[in-house]
């Protein structure tokens, strides 16, 4: 099992009636905060996550989100940049890990490569690399992008990105979307090809894609876990059995934001307004016409959202949502390392996860408490799930090689899993 | 706002674009031809489409994508020069020559594109509340992400009227509520591409083009396009007039039928 520190760089000083008047992304106006609690918010991100780094955790992995209140975050690459240098210089043997450039939103798909070589090279070959097709929100209204092209930028700039990534000679590139006579990035990854994850919100289809080119597939339970995780997962791993691809848990990954106290009373103690924070403030502040723009679902998707809206969760109440129903709802896991490890392992053995993917800091969590969480997760929660796909005949073949990873996947048909453009697929 | 018998509407559908495209066209009437382009939510037959229909033969093409038997139609066609030449494709199909072109909201930005690039197309032009300039004095608002509960209000001057009930009232029916809303979404995704995030493709420099007799017609309150575009295209078109109507939104041949009609009418003569 591999367990990553996830942490999004909230601004952590809003007023208790923030979402009463905002929401968090497009318009929320940057008046609203302090310049050095800015300042404040991003070093206490980032010193989070080194100190999960020197905690052990396998990976750092962090999300794009422009023009965002609750991720100041509009290029993870910057961050991860940073990060990969530090942890170089520790020696401490992290995934780098964005989850990562939206490549939907991306109108330089050929940056987006080069960004994620660089961190290639500096990490000396720790990096995972993440591709999300973007929030509607950020691709549509931030990059300006028309919705309906969301999907088809995501899978034209995929290609180039790993065309960019592998091709030995310059080549040209002569897209619907983008045009490049001459594509020879320097410098090209360390790894043969870093792992590729793709983020998805249940659509069978985003499913299905990873599952055939072999890629890893992520799937965030910020609408509660509880709520969703079953129909998420049964629904990936019905997609893998009719691909015919085994069902190795390695290949899933999920995220789930977690506090750990002595008690369970005490973690609702110190942890239950911070909650409430995370959620209120962030995803719950994030109106559905930003999430759900006209034509960035497929018509398929939208039929479905609107005949049975389960996938969305516990995101329609959680404007309002108290750390009671966050907990009940799943968007939380929160009590004594016992209480957590139980419901976390519950989970990943239930869903075949093998990649976990931890929530420790999260909104106006002070920086000493989430120090506290991911001291107390690292010693007392994650040793107990480390070995939990140990012993079974999976190999984790979607994490870098140098950090034990087993190389790339054979691919559906029993192709070799380096040979990762769709015509190599599909020929 | 007075009910009245809805002709019989028959569909016609054709094959353009190298057979690439496949257009429903809603057809109804007899008389000169008539097309119409519908607006971002799509083709809704209303009072007006029926009155033209006791003139003329009305052709209204449901936008690619748009129609429930291929909604991947909107993902065929991606620039506006395509859209205008396969717009032209269709009209050559349908066999109909210099018909009056109506167009509404995306579908007037639609209309004074292809009156714009084939000047000799439309006999007469009728844009009503059409979308196509951007003046940063008066932002445009794009629909397509607006909130659900902001909607009427900006279709609307007034959202209470009989007109936006009988559009914006969901069905009883579960299934057929869940169906018009599906719609609704998707054809704003179809159509956003040639307006999102702003609907300004070039339009205000090919509007001279333009030598159709051309009425603009808006309503005052347009909550979506300032009435202040109106003068825009008059001022862009050679000849062109505008007939503005009070207390009046984005739809003002639904909301202010009479007004509308009888402007439309005396242009059309």
């Amino acid at each position: 099992m591999k367990i990553t520190l996830f942490e999004q760089a909230a601004y952590r000083y809003f007023a208790d009636d923030f979402e009463q008047h905002h929401e968090s992304v497009c318009t929320v106006p940057y008046s609203l905060v302090d310049r050095a609690r800015v300042y404040d918010s991003m070093r206490d991100f980032l010193d989070e996550l080194m100190a999960g780094a020197r905690a052990g955790f396998d990976g750092l992995t962090v999300t794009e989100h422009g023009q965002s209140s609750y991720d100041l975050m509009p290029n993870p690459d910057v961050v991860a940049g940073a990060l990969a240098y530090a942890t170089e210089q520790e020696n401490l043997p992290t995934a780098i890990y964005p989850m990562g450039r939206s490549l939907g939103k991306s109108r330089e798909p050929v940056r987006v490569a080069e960004e994620y070589a660089m961190l290639d090279v500096i990490s000396g070959g720790r990096l995972v690399a993440g591709f999300p097709v973007g929030l509607g929100y950020d691709a549509g209204i931030n990059n300006g992008v028309p919705p309906l092209e969301i999907r088809p930028r995501f899978d034209e700039n995929l290609e180039l990105v790993l065309r960019a990534w592998h091709d030995r000679d310059p080549f040209a590139w002569n897209g619907r979307f983008h045009q490049y006579p001459i594509v020879n990035i320097w410098p090209r990854p360390q790894q043969d090809q870093p792992p590729v994850w793709i983020t998805g919100i249940g659509n069978p289809n985003t499913m299905r894609m990873t599952l055939k080119r072999g890629f890893g597939f992520n799937y965030f339970g910020f609408a509660g876990a509880k709520l969703t995780g079953k129909r998420i997962f049964d629904r990936f791993w019905d997609q893998a059995d009719q691909v015919g691809v085994p069902r190795n848990p390695y290949r899933l990954g999920f995220l789930q934001t977690v506090a750990v106290a002595d008690t369970d009373a005490e973690a609702e103690r110190i942890y239950g307004k911070h909650i409430e924070y995370t959620f209120r403030k962030g995803l719950g502040a994030i109106p559905q016409e930003r999430l759900a723009v006209p034509g960035g679902i497929d018509i398929r998707g939208v039929r479905a959202l609107l005949t049975d809206p389960a996938d969305f969760g516990f995101y329609y109440q959680m404007r309002t949502g108290t750390f009671a129903q966050l907990a009940e709802a799943g968007v939380v896991v929160a009590g004594s390392a016992a209480t957590v490890r139980e419901q976390l392992i519950e989970y990943c053995r239930q869903y075949g996860i093998g990649n976990l993917h931890v929530m420790l800091g999260f909104g106006s969590l002070p920086k000493e408490l989430a120090l506290r969480n991911i001291e107390l997760f690292a010693d007392e929660v994650a040793p107990h799930l480390r070995d939990l796909w140990q012993g079974t005949e999976f190999e984790h073949h979607w994490w870098p090689e140098r950090l034990g990873g087993a190389g790339p996947a054979a691919l559906p048909g029993g192709q070799n899993g380096h040979v990762t453009t769709k015509e190599a697929v599909l020929s | 706002m007075t009910t009245e018998a809805v002709p019989a509407v028959s569909t016609r559908t054709v094959s353009v674009w190298d057979g690439r495209l496949t257009v429903n066209v809603r057809v109804a009437g007899t008389g000169a031809p008539l097309v119409f382009l519908h607006s971002p939510i799509g083709l809704v037959w209303d009072q007006l489409l029926s009155r033209f229909a006791d003139h003329y033969t009305v052709y209204a093409p449901e936008f690619p994508g748009t129609s429930v038997d291929d909604p991947y139609m909107g993902h065929v066609i991606d620039t506006v020069p395509d859209l205008v030449l396969a717009y032209q494709e269709v009209i050559e199909a349908l066999g109909v020559r210099t018909p009056v072109l109506v167009g509404h909201s995306f579908g007037g930005m639609l209309a004074a594109e292809l009156a714009a690039a084939f000047p000799s197309l439309p006999a007469k032009v009728v844009l009503l509340a059409p979308l196509g300039l951007w003046s940063d004095a008066a932002p445009v608002t794009n629909l397509a992400a607006a909130a659900a509960d902001q909607v009427p209000g900006l279709l609307f001057h007034d959202p209470t009227c009989a007109a936006a009930q009988m559009l914006l009232t969901p069905p009883d029916d579960p299934a057929a509520a869940v169906a018009g809303a599906v719609a609704m979404v998707w054809a704003l995704g179809c159509t956003g591409k040639f307006i999102w995030p702003l609907p300004d493709r070039g339009l205000r420099g090919r509007l001279h083009r333009i030598i159709a007799p051309t009425l603009v017609v808006w309503g005052r309150q347009d909550a979506i396009a300032p009435v202040s575009y109106a003068d825009e295209f008059t001022s862009a078109i050679g000849g062109a007039r505008a007939a503005v109507i009070d207390d009046c939104g984005h739809l003002p041949q639904m909301e202010c039928f009479d007004q509308a009609e009888q402007s439309i009418s005396d242009f059309l003569g």
